[in-house]
């Protein structure tokens, strides 16, 4: 690999710093923020109010209503947004860099004076409250509700982010102002900037931005204990595939084994076409139109997980084989070509990760977030090139625990 | 993709809660390959052939040539990251899947990676992977698309690789079957668990014909996937799969000279050979449904209703930049008249309108809704008519076309943002005929339209309108309205 690196920048302003790939070869910055928190942050019975009032910070702030609002982002081109996760809060934008003003002004004022009128709320719960029925009319949908709860069965990230049947009709816009005081506020604010914004803009931006946001940081959340091992589990439902979601323990971010262990993982089952479980369970057996698995990184903390799909008649067969190449990586490791190839692909791939504003500011977020430093991605390729079968094999049998792999499966499934 | 092209603008600006599920909705796990997007390529196109605005610049400043052969290749500089991205797109797509075989020219996207002259089965992907590459590829209508992303100094690679199956492409026989199996699970993960997705193929082949090219799936109908054999995917590859209906496009950190030189190098020997032209058929004298109903177990009701429209290369083209903006003006949240009408006054949770101009052959003008819940599906059904009735006797007024201009064009710089929109706008225009002028002046073409013009179009396709449908989809147990 030619020497890839990506030349980042700390700026401070107003007491935030943000981290900056700055870039003027296209007129165009995105700069994306985030809060700890997230639906974690919903109180018992309240479940998606933060994910709603996130969503809704767009639909009216300051003397502009709805429309007026909508109408002043779309004249400039900007995308504004905001949402929540399991675990956190965000908000971002993009925008040509004559319209960085305009963002500014405007996200600003979304943060700091959302209207929450009762015409958008009532809708956007509304649509919420669709969504999270919805959600139940495929095998997909029922297993990811049933997935969360059996796996963390006592900790708040198993809320589902978007709110339920049950929860959502009892939001009113108090309830939102609420979650938006606890996940609002400067204290633990994550910022990335790239593109077509100069060190001093983006120093003068963040105060502009950030400053009038509560002290203090929102509240903390209990540590994410590993996911509990229920086996394997069917949740009915009527459809002619059926959909399982399968997890075990993994790691936390700041392991040494990190990255190892996602090289295991790519050889086992990420990205593409090239991973045990796709050449076995696809492209020799045609069972499935995809498999993976991967990290899932929630509160620090990177859970093993992947999803797969096929027909009722067949499911039985896709986990047997899938638990067989789960013990043999965990027995074996990955072979010296499959470690070659991985190592090669990832280091490689590094700078097609960086070919817009979006992603790298997506980037920068989250190397903060896993609390990297920032030559992480420089130095990244020595480490990975250090990397030896022994190092792969003994993380392949610490990592990988087939008697600990709990699978859920959702549909009509013969033979479980 | 980050594609920000007017097509995703339009998209993105409508249908809150799309009704044409994506493979996003369907694969949230870091999704596998290769995925079929069903609202086909974003294309921007143009159909007058009229010289650009004076003022106007191109936006990508693309450079265009052929090779002896008939391959057209496209050049796009962009310098930010030392990547390219490789983009070969076919003239042809479902619409041009064989009778009783749809879905040929998916099955053939797939069986495109198991092998050529000098590469065996499965080693397209790896060996991209080994430098660090992503390969992909994606069937629409109208184009079959095959593209890498690479470090840049790889692109002689991913040339060579990109040539060698587009002429000689293996399909191994003993790989049909399985590949068969998956591309049938492909259709029962994207289509037959999702009861909208189901009731959108419906509703297609209710306005169409089941057989008509507009009413048959991408992925295909589950018999006819089927039947699909190794000759057919073989006499499809034989028929389309010519330089002479392919367009090569790259973007990213190449000079002009360096990937001439790689692509004479790499695609001037394969030889030119015939190729079918498309030979669509023309549209029904009327729509085979009028209406249509499905009851499922959803939770939410959905309203289509869609007129058969001229696009950019198939009838009365002068309506298809007036019925882009008359989608915006109709439909695209906030400040459109369908959401001051319907959403506003508390009848529906979300409405979209949506214009295909830039398709090959006669495309579709659509609008889609949902009522709130307590709404009964009529009330929803009446008051949307009104407003089309007061359309087509009122017509539009300046100032509502303009910001429907203004809006839709904002934006179009963000397309430099990122490899792939370029490729996929270039691409997707000239395989269906259009010239590179259309991609690199649309704004231009946009700002252009009047209210004139878009009360014309308006009247021209959703009055009187022989290929016209309305469907609801409706949870079990909903009374059908009258």
């Amino acid at each position: 690999m030619t020497g890839f690196s990506l030349p980042i920048q700390a700026v401070s302003g107003g007491g935030f710093t943000a981290w900056l790939v700055e870039d003027h070869s296209v007129p165009v910055v995105s700069l994306a923020w985030s809060w700890p928190g997230g639906a974690a942050l919903d109180l018992p019975g309240a479940e998606g109010a933060t994910s709603l009032a996130m969503s809704l910070l767009t639909s009216g702030a300051g003397d502009l209503e709805e429309t007026a609002l909508a109408e002043a982002l779309r004249d400039a081109a900007i995308s504004l947004s905001f949402g929540a996760d399991r675990d956190e809060a965000e908000g971002s934008f993009r925008c040509l860099a004559d319209a960085l003003p305009e963002a500014l002004r405007l996200a600003r004022l979304c943060m700091t004076a959302p209207r929450l009128d009762a015409q958008p709320f009532e809708r956007g719960r509304a649509q919420a409250l669709t969504r999270a029925r919805s959600a139940l009319e495929t095998p997909r949908g029922r297993a990811s509700r049933a997935f969360w709860p059996l796996a963390f069965p006592d900790h708040p990230v198993a809320r589902p982010t978007g709110g339920t049947e049950d929860s959502l009709p009892g939001l009113d816009t108090a309830a939102l102002r609420a979650a938006l005081a606890l996940q609002l506020r400067q204290g633990g604010l994550l910022i990335a900037a790239a593109g077509a914004i100069t060190p001093a803009q983006l120093s003068a931006l963040l105060p502009a931005l950030f400053g009038d946001l509560p002290a203090g940081a929102p509240p903390r959340v209990p540590p994410l204990p590993n996911p509990t091992n229920f086996g394997q589990k069917v949740v009915p439902i009527e459809a002619p595939q059926s959909f399982a979601i399968f997890a075990q323990p993994g790691l936390a971010v700041a392991d040494p084994d990190w990255e190892a262990a996602q090289v295991v993982l790519r050889i086992l089952g990420g990205g593409g076409f090239t991973s045990r479980l796709m050449d076995e369970i696809r492209t020799k057996r045609g069972l499935t139109y995809g498999i993976s698995t991967g990290f899932d990184t929630l509160f620090g903390e990177g859970i093993v997980i992947g999803t797969v799909a096929t027909e009722n008649a067949r499911m039985a067969e896709t986990i047997a084989l899938l638990r067989h190449e789960w013990a043999r990586m965990a027995e074996a490791g990955p072979t010296s070509a499959e470690l070659a190839d991985a190592v090669a692909f990832l280091t490689g791939n590094q700078p097609l990760q960086f070919t817009d504003s979006r992603r790298i500011a997506g980037g920068l977020l989250a190397l903060r977030r896993n609390g990297r430093p920032m030559d992480w991605l420089d130095r990244r390729p020595e480490r990975l090139a250090a990397l030896t079968e022994p190092d792969t094999t003994r993380v392949a049998a610490r990592l990988l625990q087939p008697q600990a792999l709990s699978v859920l499966v959702a549909g009509q499934p013969v033979g479980l | 993709m980050p594609d920000l092209t007017r097509r995703a603008t339009l998209a993105a600006a409508a249908l809150a809660p799309a009704l044409r599920p994506g493979l996003a909705a369907a694969q949230p796990a870091p999704a596998p390959i290769p995925p079929l997007p069903i609202p086909p390529l974003p294309i921007p196109p143009l159909p007058i052939p009229s010289a650009p605005p004076a003022a106007a610049r191109p936006l990508f400043g693309a450079g265009l040539w052929t090779l002896p052969n008939g391959l057209r290749i496209v050049h796009v500089e962009q310098r930010r990251a030392p990547v390219v991205a490789q983009y070969l797109f076919v003239g042809a797509g479902a619409g041009d899947d064989p009778a009783g075989l749809s879905g040929t020219a998916h099955f053939l996207e797939h069986m495109m990676f198991k092998g050529s002259a000098h590469v065996p089965s499965g080693a397209y992907s790896q060996r991209i992977a080994r430098q660090g590459g992503n390969d992909n590829a994606f069937t629409s209508r109208d184009v079959t698309a095959y593209y890498a992303q690479v470090e840049a100094s790889r692109l002689p690679m991913v040339a060579m690789l990109e040539s060698d199956r587009l002429a000689a492409p293996l399909i191994p026989p003993e790989e049909v079957a399985s590949e068969q199996l998956v591309i049938i699970e492909e259709r029962r993960q994207r289509t037959d668990v999702a009861p909208r997705a189901r009731f959108q193929e419906a509703f297609a082949a209710a306005m169409w014909g089941r057989q008509h090219w507009q009413g048959r799936p991408v992925i295909g109908w589950l018999d006819e996937m089927r039947a699909i054999d190794r000759d057919a995917l073989v006499a499809f590859h034989t028929r389309h799969y010519a330089p002479g209906n392919c367009v090569l496009v790259v973007a990213g950190a190449v000079t002009e000279a360096e990937f001439r030189r790689i692509a004479e190098q790499e695609f001037g020997a394969a030889p030119g050979h015939p190729f079918s032209p498309r030979d669509r058929a023309q549209p029904p004298a009327a729509a085979p449904e009028a209406r249509i109903i499905r009851h499922e177990k959803v939770e939410e009701a959905v309203y289509a209703t869609s007129w058969a429209a001229p696009s950019l290369t198939f009838g009365e083209t002068r309506h298809a930049y007036p019925l882009e903006v008359l989608a915006h003006l109709l439909g695209s949240g906030p400040g459109s008249r369908l959401h001051k009408a319907l959403v506003q006054q508390g009848l529906a949770a979300w409405v979209g309108a949506s214009g295909d101009a830039d398709t090959y052959g006669v495309s579709d003008f659509s609008i889609q809704a949902a009522p709130r819940r307590g709404v009964a599906p009529e009330r929803l059904e009446t008051a949307l008519k009104a407003e089309i009735a007061k359309l087509l006797d009122q017509g539009v007024t300046e100032a509502e076309t303009t910001r429907s201009t203004r809006q839709l064009t904002a934006g179009a710089l963000l397309a430099l943002d990122g490899l792939g929109a370029a490729p996929r706008m270039i691409g997707g225009a000239l395989a269906i005929g259009l010239s590179l002028d259309t991609v690199e002046y649309w704004p231009a073409h946009i700002n252009a339209v009047t209210a004139t013009e878009v009360t014309a179009a308006a009247r021209a396709v959703l009055a009187a309108n022989p290929i016209h449908t309305t469907g609801w989809l409706l949870p079990e147990g909903t009374e059908v309205p009258a």
